[in-house]
């Protein structure tokens, strides 16, 4: 690592402290938004006015607003995120017993997106108007327009249910099944990666077009390069920093869409935590799972730009 | 199918007085020779269910939600049990009980039974178990016990329930959560942790509960059924998506899913060979309460009106696909306390409700607040209703948010004049109408007193020990809620269950809450 980039690591890191309390704010503002009272659902169907007023004041739910949130923001920063309302479980140990489940779906997609939209794009750019081109954005458009949980039920319906190939709900531990994990994990992934793929294609091929007209590549051509050493070694070169930045982009948005794939393939995932957690007004546990979903998000693009520094010098000019 | 012998709806209810069976009963009760298991139960294997509710929690007195049942039966024996088709008491962990007198409750107790943690069950376990429904601030089952005075323990098999009032009711309600007996040693020891690793005397002891994924029941070796229970294990894999659920099961994942729409019947249905499915009649209802403390619906009139301008038959029709059952009361027709003479009480009718509200004077119509859950397939009740009402001239102004949300905000704040739940029903029918209509009654959102005559009723209901005056007591308190029009009841809900093939022995109850106990997996 340069010096360079070591200021430039530093300096990111200082920007990124305002956005972590910005999001913790926002995440804390709109969950007070939400109608309804957590110590109501406590309290259950029978539940007297008197007996929720009690678990208000036994959870500190009646203390100030800006008192709740720094008690919570001076915890987080201890590495503790509060107990769950319902369950009075700690929120860490639930989010860090279901989060390799997402990252396990999600970095799945994330690789079969590469694997499929690169060449996608590759050969769109390349064959630009020709038919092949014309299915390349055909299918892009779908895998854009299609929401992947449909997508996902498809699958299910015909891969597992019809074949029984793949098991149709559940997750495994990659560390004591590897086998079992990646077949559970491999519809959901699939189904995940599709707008990914798409978005990659997309991106791509508009990239490579771009780089494919301009100037230095038609020297190359008149040097008498073979056209594959001008694709591969020149061209993904140069488009390498539009694909990072969008790979990262599909990183994160494939995180927000566990939510639902989560759900259609009952994955005890960070997503379907944030769901019934939402319905159920546990906010300490919504709060702690954002929290964590932010960071790695906000880690992810921290990844992202350090990437871009080493393939492109001028980036930290 | 095992289901298929005792259909409540046909059976002929023929029923001598509580004090008149217990001795038969008592002599039927002779482990584990069920009617339905024809085949030799085979032992070993682990049942797995896809459940559609994290449990509130799993100790009965301190959770909260009507969907913890299915998960706490095979943990805990109640006092008293119940037939699944009828709900008649029979014995549980108390093999007799007797009024001597009105306001007493002698219960003799089953010997040689122990809980999870070795400790043994008798007189001063149940002491303990009821002083602290009635008594701790964290118990959900205080309502039931209202009448409950003291706990006497007689000998180390025998207690004595001492009360404020009659209450024949209570055997039945110690078959629900209040008659699930905890181990007191354990209570004390773990405080607020049983709610989490509860300790009982059933069939199957908790291993593991992580929260929304998943909860492990392993075999209790030293059962007091000899034989039983079957199974080695239960796995509730909680999956909150019904039709995600279903599908486990139909790909062979899960043996179990329950509490299925009838839209998932229909899809089950098709998947014949791979699934099983049991749909049957249950005592839950959805309904129309009322808060008629306040003008528009504290005119009976106006009450009256809603009645008539729902259609029942369409509402069945359309949100339960035709496989419920059109309910004129919080009795289902077939059911032991129902009387068969007001089944076609409320009729539909948008003239006559218009007639009514002309004379309530509201003859270009009236506009009350509808209040409702947010789930989609609520929406799609309220919609039917909406536009039934209409239709008589009535503007139902329809406000949602989540059920827990708007239950509190229709029964403890008194807001809003209508509400579309589910009532989930009760073992004993006297229960209901305590409830809803009752002064006191949770779900009596005005906390209107009822009239004086079925105050009577009630009282009469519930002090009443022979079946037959009970029978009379409930005629006349149907017959009052609907000429007073207290509720609109709509229609009850199928109970649908879908499991995999090998999945032996299971018995529907009508409660809708089933029991996984006695079931035993075909290799």
């Amino acid at each position: 690592m340069t010096k360079r980039q070591i200021v430039l690591l530093a300096s990111r890191l200082v920007q990124v402290l305002p956005v972590v309390v910005l999001a913790t704010v926002v995440i804390f503002g709109l969950l007070q938004l939400v109608p309804g009272d957590p110590a109501a659902v406590i309290a259950g169907e029978y539940a007297t006015a008197e007996r929720i007023a009690e678990i208000r004041h036994q959870l500190g739910l009646d203390q100030p607003l800006w008192r709740q949130y720094l008690g919570w923001l001076f915890a987080a920063m201890h590495g503790d995120l509060s107990t769950s309302l319902i369950t009075g479980q700690p929120v860490v140990e639930e989010v860090l017993r279901r989060l390799p489940n997402t990252l396990l779906i999600v970095c799945g997609a994330l690789m079969l997106s590469i694997s499929v939209g690169v060449p996608l794009g590759l050969t769109a750019a390349t064959h630009v108007d020709s038919p092949v081109d014309r299915v390349v954005t055909t299918i892009a458009s779908l895998g854009v327009a299609v929401p992947n949980f449909w997508f996902g039920m498809i699958l299910v319906g015909f891969f597992a249910l019809g074949l029984g190939l793949f098991p149709t709900t559940g997750a495994a531990s990659l560390f004591q099944d590897p086998r079992a994990a990646v077949m559970h994990a491999a519809l959901p992934s699939v189904a995940l990666a599709m707008g990914g793929t798409a978005e990659i294609a997309r991106q791509l091929r508009s990239a490579m077009i771009e780089v494919l007209g301009s100037q230095y590549v038609r020297t190359l051509h008149a040097k008498g390069l073979p056209q594959s050493s001008i694709l591969w070694r020149h061209g993904l070169k140069n488009v390498s920093l539009t694909l990072l930045t969008v790979i990262g982009l599909v990183f994160n948005r494939t995180l927000g869409a566990t939510v639902a794939i989560e759900a259609v393939f009952a994955i005890p995932g960070t997503g379907t935590l944030v769901v019934t957690s939402a319905t159920n007004k546990d906010f300490p546990i919504v709060q702690g799972t954002v929290f964590v979903l932010v960071m790695i998000v906000i880690g992810c693009n921290l990844l992202i730009d350090l990437l871009c520094t080493v393939l492109d010098p001028r980036v930290d000019k | 199918m095992p289901f298929d012998n005792d259909h409540p709806w046909n059976a002929p209810v023929a029923r001598r007085t509580v004090l008149r069976t217990l001795g038969s009963l008592a002599a039927a009760s002779a482990w584990p020779a069920l009617g339905y298991a024809q085949a030799t139960p085979r032992r070993g294997g682990v049942l797995k269910i896809a459940a559609p509710f994290n449990p509130s929690t799993l100790d009965p007195i301190t959770g909260g939600l009507g969907s913890d049942h299915m998960v706490l039966y095979p943990v805990f024996d109640t006092l008293v049990d119940f037939e699944p088709s009828t709900l008649a008491p029979k014995p549980g962990l108390a093999t007799a009980w007797e009024f001597p007198d009105p306001k007493t409750l002698v219960m003799t107790l089953r010997s040689g039974v122990r809980f999870h943690d070795g400790e043994p069950f008798d007189a001063a376990a149940v002491k303990a178990n009821l002083d602290r429904a009635r008594t701790d601030p964290r118990s959900s089952v205080k309502g039931d016990l209202q009448s409950l005075q003291a706990v006497e323990v007689l000998a180390p098999d025998r207690v004595a329930l001492r009360l404020s009032r009659p209450d024949t009711a209570l055997p039945l309600i110690l078959a629900d959560r209040a008659g699930m007996m905890s181990s007191p040693k354990a209570v004390e020891a773990r405080g607020k942790q049983h709610d989490r690793a509860p300790v009982g005397t059933g069939p199957f002891k908790v291993d593991k509960w992580n929260d929304n994924d998943v909860v492990v029941m392993s075999r209790n070796d030293a059962y007091w059924k000899p034989g039983q229970p079957y199974l080695d294990g239960l796995v509730f894999r909680i999956i909150t998506d019904l039709n995600t659920g279903l599908r486990s099961v139909v790909a062979g994942e899960n043996n179990f899913a329950y509490r299925l729409n009838p839209q998932q019947q229909v899809v089950a249905d098709r998947m014949k060979g791979k699934v099983v499915v049991s749909s049957t009649p249950t005592i839950a209802d959805y309904h129309l309460v009322f808060n008629y403390s306040r003008a528009p619906l504290a005119d009976v009139r106006i009450r009256k009106a809603i009645n008539y301008a729902v259609d029942r038959e369409a509402f069945n029709r359309v949100a339960l696909l035709g496989l419920g059952v059109p309910a004129q009361t919080m009795l289902p027709p077939g059911y032991w306390a129902h009387d068969s003479s007001v089944d076609n009480f409320y009729t539909h009718d948008p003239d006559r409700a218009r007639r009514l509200l002309a004379e309530a004077g509201h003859p270009n119509g009236i506009e009350i607040q509808f209040y409702g859950y947010s789930d989609q397939s609520s929406q799609q009740r309220h919609e039917i209703i909406i536009e039934h009402l209409r239709q008589a001239g009535i503007t139902a102004k329809l406000t949602t948010a989540s059920s827990a949300d708007m239950y509190q905000r229709f029964m403890v704040r008194g807001e809003g004049d209508m509400l579309l739940p589910l009532w989930t029903g009760r073992p004993d029918p006297s229960q209901p109408f305590l409830l809803i209509y009752g002064e006191n009654g949770f779900n009596n959102a005005g906390k209107v007193p009822p009239p004086p005559e079925m105050v009577a009723a009630q009282n009469e209901s519930q002090s009443a020990v022979d079946q037959e005056s009970r029978k009379r007591a409930f005629a006349k308190l149907e017959r009052l809620a609907l000429e007073h029009a207290l509720s609109c009841e709509l229609a009850f809900i199928p109970g649908i269950e879908a499991f995999t093939p090998n999945v032996k022995g299971y018995v529907p109850n009508l409660l809708g809450k089933p029991k996984f106990n006695d079931i035993y997996l075909a290799s």
